[in-house]
């Protein structure tokens, strides 16, 4: 019992860093219809630039490491992926796809193919033992992160006037033009939001994982899993399908590892067959 | 008019210069490329092992330049593509023989790859030397003809390395695939000769990012010792998150066929353990010609080479021999020259032995450094599966336990 509580505790912090790579994808797909495949790029893009930022300044510059891809993000979005709006959703998914292969292109050349040793900030070194449960300081620390993101992220969505303008035009863009609201410039910081989140996740793993140009590929995968267990779209289903999988992770390790990357899929499975639209998907009339 | 008339005849006489001009020069390319002798690096370019996949990508290309960039009197022309999965690796060693048509392939850093490469190296008849795969089956079960290997197998390695583990309760930490089912199985065999007991036994699938689930097993279990297989990036995320979670130190870590870009990328500060390797850069007793290597490595890429630099260096050194050696590119020449060549600088001649391809050389055995100070140099050689030839070619097994039934060419 120990040892399972311990593993739950630990696939908390695996989730929550899911969570946050994929509420960024969730709500990309929500406000603009996109599903975008290099959403994994711009986590890794995080990670390096906070590797970059923490080895000619200091941790406290890791801060700008998601600030940074934002930007990227938003001017990616007024050249490219504006076209796509509207378009056949076959034509996003392969041009997003290239943009994920070109990003990670541009990393290997930059950076090499080696993986870039970062450690977490020397404040954070030490361990934490409650009871059956014991954690790094900095996973506790990246599980702290985590929820003051999502709490924020969620307080943004829900109480701000710009939250109401994210959450209306995802339901009725149209309606939300008519309005006189300046729907381009809504899209493209919701677009620069996403991939700063991402970011965010990418400065918060560089120091658990090696930072290297596959961290993209491994981090996209589960976050589309849990955008499908979830709901497409919805904020409160990837917070508890991404925790579901970090749980369900860790205790598949315990009982049977060779099975632990097949589990989330599993789990996608069973949550897709009885409830297709995901656990809290809801109806989305632009979508049908 | 015919003015005119004269202006749309030079037009044509132009057209008909230019269109000469470009069909002398396509000739003359064509007649280039005949003139030259390709051969094919395969090694992985992205994912867990891209790092090592560069380094031995690299190595290749310092035994070409220096060869002097020229075999069999022409200049040499290397085509170098993607070793990402076993398919992938399989189709582009189809296109090394049938678009590319390379006279040989070196490469083939994991054995589930190696393995789907041999099948098309033994079809097209495209000799093939995998400097990378450790897997018994490459050289056993299902060696052919055409496929040759310099990484020792797996039961070398394991040995090599079990005798430090005597009386322990073992932990086996390996990868879940081909060479890691292999590493655990010979371990576990093993485990009587040293009276080891297991402690437990994970096996990890490729790509794994977060070791922590499996790094609390590990502490609850608490073994005297890991003995693992994990290869490039997933080793050196378990190191960095062995380091982070606090357990450096406090249980050894053993591992066969580590590569130095594992620690490389993760630093001295997470880096730990006795490990098994085929070459060390900076080992006392490497020969001239290693250091001349070591040498036109740094000069070129400003860092010393990897062990699996080394690898690719050799398996294209010995390529290039054995093709001025058989005097021609034609497959039937060249696999016997492969077969009788000799690496004459080592301790005592090392060669690819005849009824199994599989290069007859001892392997390395290196610890992590107590202070590291260099950023290269995290090694200290303590010695070698073997010493001396006698026991280096009794340790290689003989052909009943090898199980290679070689055919024809």
């Amino acid at each position: 019992m120990e040892i399972l509580l311990s593993q739950a505790a630990n696939g908390l912090v695996l989730g929550f860093i899911y969570v946050l790579i994929a509420v960024g994808l969730s709500i990309t797909f929500g406000m603009l219809g996109i599903v975008n495949f290099a959403h994994g790029a711009f986590f890794a893009l995080g990670a390096y630039f906070a590797y970059e930022l923490v080895r000619l300044f200091g941790w406290p510059a890791a801060i700008l490491s998601p600030v940074i891809v934002a930007g990227i993000g938003m001017l990616l979005e007024v050249t490219l992926i504006r076209r796509l709006y509207g378009k056949e959703p076959l034509l996003s998914l392969v041009i997003t796809f290239a943009l994920a292969l070109l990003i990670e292109a541009i990393i290997r050349y930059v950076w090499g193919t080696d993986g870039k040793p970062l450690s977490p900030p020397e404040f954070l070194n030490g361990f934490v033992e409650l009871g059956p449960i014991f954690m790094t300081r900095y996973r506790v620390a990246v599980l702290g992160a985590t929820i003051a993101v999502l709490v924020a992220l969620w307080a943004f969505l829900a109480f701000t006037p710009y939250g109401r303008i994210i959450r209306a035009g995802s339901r009725d863009p149209a309606m939300v033009d008519m309005l006189g609201i300046n729907l381009p410039r809504v899209f493209t910081a919701v677009f620069g939001l996403g991939c700063g989140i991402a970011a965010i996740a990418g400065v918060l793993a560089g120091p658990l994982w090696t930072v290297s140009p596959s961290m993209a590929a491994n981090a996209i995968m589960p976050a589309f899993v849990i955008v499908a267990i979830g709901g497409l779209g919805s904020f409160a289903g990837a917070v508890v399908a991404g925790l579901a999988v970090g749980i369900t992770t860790a205790l598949t390790i315990q009982f049977w590892p060779e099975a632990s990357t097949a589990a989330m899929y599993v789990l996608m499975l069973i949550v897709l067959l009885l409830r297709p639209r995901g656990l809290l998907g809801t109806q989305w009339e632009r979508f049908e | 008019m015919t003015v005119k008339n004269t202006s749309g005849r030079w037009r044509a006489a132009g057209r008909l210069s230019a269109l000469t001009g470009v069909l002398l020069a396509s000739l003359s390319a064509s007649a280039i490329a005949e003139e030259t002798v390709r051969l094919g690096i395969l090694t992985p370019k992205q994912g867990a092992s891209a790092s090592i996949g560069l380094h031995m990508a690299r190595g290749a290309e310092i035994a070409v330049a220096m060869h002097g960039k020229k075999v069999l009197g022409k200049p040499i022309e290397t085509i170098w593509l993607d070793e990402a999965s076993p398919q992938v690796a399989q189709q582009n060693m189809q296109r090394m023989a049938t678009e590319y048509k390379v006279a040989g392939v070196v490469g083939g850093n994991s054995s589930a790859a190696t393995l789907a490469m041999m099948s098309v190296a033994e079809r097209e008849k495209l000799p093939f030397i995998s400097a990378g795969s450790a897997a018994s089956e490459v050289t056993g079960t299902s060696c052919n003809r055409y496929t040759f290997r310099t990484q020792a197998p797996v039961p070398v390695q394991v040995s090599a390395i079990f005798d430090r583990l005597k009386d322990n309760k073992i932990y086996f930490f390996t990868p879940a695939y081909a060479f890691g089912q292999d590493v655990l199985r010979t371990g576990r065999a093993m485990l009587g000769n040293v009276n080891a007991t297991e402690a437990g036994a994970d096996e990890i699938p490729v790509n794994t990012a977060d070791y922590s689930s499996y790094i609390l097993k590990i502490r609850r279990a608490a073994p005297d010792a890991i003995f693992g297989a994990l290869v490039g990036l997933d080793l050196s995320n378990f190191l960095k998150q062995w380091n982070e979670l606090g357990m450096k130190g406090s249980v050894p870590i053993y591992e066969v066929a580590v590569s130095d870009t594992d620690f490389w990328d993760i630093g001295p500060a997470a880096a730990t353990g006795t490990h098994v390797k085929p070459w060390y850069y900076n080992d006392d007793r490497n020969p001239a010609v290693e250091k001349e290597f070591v040498k036109a490595y740094q000069e070129a890429y400003d860092m010393p080479p990897s062990d699996k630099a080394w690898s690719g260096w050799f398996a294209m050194r010995s390529m290039l021999e054995s093709l001025e050696k058989a005097g021609s590119t034609d497959p039937t020449k060249l696999v016997p020259a492969i077969e009788s060549w000799r690496y004459e600088a080592g301790e005592f001649p090392y060669y690819y032995r005849e009824w199994d391809h599989q290069l007859i050389r001892p392997a390395l055995i290196v610890q992590v450094k107590d202070q590291i100070s260099d950023k290269y140099d995290f090694m200290n050689v303590v010695g070698w599966s073997t010493e001396g030839e006698e026991a280096t070619s009794t340790a290689f097994g003989t052909k009943e336990q090898i199980g290679c039934k070689m055919g024809d060419l």
